[in-house]
């Protein structure tokens, strides 16, 4: 059961980041014909309209929807010189801490996200140049918030467990 | 308590955290929110922003280029560009005294220029050059460490994306800082190689001996150097040139050199899955720093403690050199545990506008160039300063055979000749300021 949930959030977290990196892609993509566009525009070619907008749409869900990846794989940038000189019981209490505060902030992010998400809803906001509704991006970046919130709590049982049994856990390896 | 206290207390509460091993980004988050609260007395305000201010900070334009350079740097990896830049430096240079390392760095200096990540640079280029060096003779100890030292290049040489989060954090033109950057980051490359020249004569049994390559196989090898060349000319020259905006490049150069990694053969369903997974890691942590460091440095500006350090200090006749080499001491201290990025979007705010109140004899926005870039090379000396050096660490762990010790003693000459590079560029802002007052 248990490994089941993890191999679960692990591969979630793998999917959003995939999916994320499949919108820079498109982003890559769009921007590429959009200024090759604009190059040709004397054989009556132009640049996509409004290709900006496209790029934020596309960067705003890939980061929200990487954040799962980096939190599973523990590759937060953080200061390990004090830390690695304390008994490995004291950093399991801290991971547990730790995590609990980034649950505490994936949580007020996701619920601020939402909430933001309904008022650009409400008033019916559009982007100045294509005019697709502002709280489609708002809540294309809910997706991944709210794998964010998921794998932050799956982040926490997993210390908790951790502390209890006295076992370490795998941390991932640095980011490049 | 007053504003400026609160703003004062919260360096060592933000301080604790990061030491006891909390995401820095996190650290940033929390006390930012927390220091807000005690400044309005309600969480009402920071709540309010925040239901903007991340989408607003994921999506943001500018910043978009940094998981696009990131990308171009995992595909230039797929590209086995790394390896003919290797081969085309270690043709020319491979014979001379320690020249296989210094082609190593020349190399470096090289993906650097299509690259804006030095960890990047220092694993791709370790991947290429540590088996060479070994096979040459270098011993592990100036292998790692001209490697390491060599990865740095990865971000002093534009595109870069540290300078990125620079010109956001100050509001300077990126193609500006990015030419500045560019005579430095050559004189780096010239200072490590000086640093190996010296090195193998003090220490004759650290480097064996290659033979000299005939002029055919040298020009040959330069032709498989065209397709970095390409990307290079396209991303950086249209970024200088005013034809794209820098995220416009960034995408470029990502496309080009994604499709050059398809026509090697490097790009396929594996790799492609890998370089986005390593696209995610990197760029994730990176944004939920920048966004932490939004909040904290909201609430700064709210508290007006940069505004009233800066009064201050413009005020008390300080010497501005002097203020200036304390500045940069304590980068380099700080650098020796702490990453670059988390480093610049910390001090800036509560720096640049201190810094810009002293009289350097410079125009505002020359002295933000040369600042950014002085700032740039102190924090990547943090890379490679023991005991938290980040590119060591990269290095140490491909290169079995070698202690984490002996990467240390490797890279000193290096860390020597960056601090020598820092004196120099602090000593002549015009070294860093004359490609900028030619160009523009």
């Amino acid at each position: 059961m248990f490994d089941r949930i993890d191999r679960l959030m692990r591969s979630l977290a793998a999917l959003l980041a995939i999916l994320g990196g499949l919108a820079l892609i498109a982003v890559i993509l769009a921007t590429v014909m959009s200024v090759s566009g604009r190059a040709l525009l004397w054989a009556g070619l132009g640049p996509i309209r409004g290709d900006f907008e496209l790029v934020e749409l596309g960067t705003g869900f890939a980061v929200f929807a990487f954040l799962p990846w980096v939190q599973i794989n523990r590759q937060h940038a953080s200061v390990e010189i004090l830390t690695m000189h304390l008994g490995s019981a004291a950093n399991r209490v801290i991971d547990v801490i730790s995590d609990l505060l980034m649950l505490a902030i994936a949580l007020l992010l996701t619920w601020k996200h939402w909430a933001g998400t309904l008022d650009k809803f409400a008033y019916g906001e559009t982007t100045f140049i294509i005019q697709y509704p502002i709280w489609w991006a708002y809540a294309s970046g809910l997706v991944g918030a709210v794998g964010f919130v998921l794998v932050s709590i799956w982040c926490v049982i997993l210390s908790v467990r951790a502390l209890m049994n006295g076992e370490s856990q795998t941390h991932g390896e640095t980011a490049h | 308590m007053t504003n400026i206290d609160i703003a004062l207390l919260s360096f060592p509460v933000l301080l604790l955290l990061i030491f006891l091993r909390v995401p820095i980004g996190l650290a940033m988050l929390l006390t930012g929110i927390g220091g807000s609260y005690f400044i309005n007395g309600s969480f009402l305000m920071i709540f309010a922003q925040l239901k903007n201010l991340t989408w607003g900070t994921f999506s943001s334009y500018s910043l978009s280029i940094i998981p696009l350079f990131l990308l171009m740097g995992q595909f230039a990896t797929l590209g086995g560009m790394s390896q003919s830049l290797f081969k085309a430096a270690e043709t020319w240079m491979g014979h001379k005294k320690g020249g296989v390392a210094m082609a190593a760095v020349g190399a470096c200096a090289g993906f650097g220029a299509i690259c804006g990540s030095s960890l990047a640079t220092a694993a791709t280029m370790g991947q290429v050059a540590l088996p060479e060096l070994k096979r040459y003779g270098y011993s592990g100890e100036l292998a790692t460490g001209a490697l390491a030292a060599g990865g740095t290049l990865g971000i002093l040489i534009p595109p870069s994306v540290i300078l990125v989060i620079y010109a956001i954090l100050t509001e300077q033109n990126i193609a500006k800082l990015f030419v500045a950057a560019f005579i430095p980051g050559i004189l780096a490359a010239i200072g490590y190689m000086i640093a190996i020249a010296i090195y193998v004569r003090l220490k004759p049994g650290s480097a064996g001996q290659r033979e000299r390559a005939p002029y055919s196989e040298r020009f040959r090898s330069l032709i498989d150097v065209w397709p970095v060349l390409l990307v290079f000319i396209a991303v950086v020259g249209g970024i200088y040139g005013g034809i794209f905006t820098p995220t416009e490049a960034a995408a470029i150069g990502a496309f080009g050199t994604g499709l050059i990694a398809l026509v090697n053969g490097g790009l396929n369903r594996t790799t492609l899955k890998v370089s986005i997974l390593a696209t995610a890691s990197a760029t994730g942590m990176i944004f939920l720093i920048v966004f932490g460091a939004g909040v904290y440095n909201a609430f700064l500006a709210l508290s007006q403690l940069p505004q009233t350090a800066a009064t201050y200090v413009g005020s008390q006749g300080f010497n501005p050199w002097l203020v200036m080499v304390a500045v940069l001491l304590l980068y380099l201290i700080f650098g020796c545990v702490m990453d670059s990025l988390s480093m610049i979007l910390l001090t800036v705010p509560i720096f640049f506008p201190i810094m810009s109140a002293l009289d350097f004899g410079l125009s505002p926005e020359e002295f933000a160039l040369w600042f950014g870039i002085i700032v740039l090379i102190v924090v990547e000396v943090g890379l490679i300063t023991p005991p938290v050096g980040m590119n060591l660490f990269v290095i140490n762990s491909m290169a079995k055979d070698t202690p984490l010790s002996a990467t240390y003693r490797g890279v000193f000459p290096f860390v020597m000749t960056d601090i020598i590079r820092v004196a120099i560029l602090t000593m002549f802002p015009a070294i860093t300021l004359v490609a900028v007052r030619l160009l523009y």
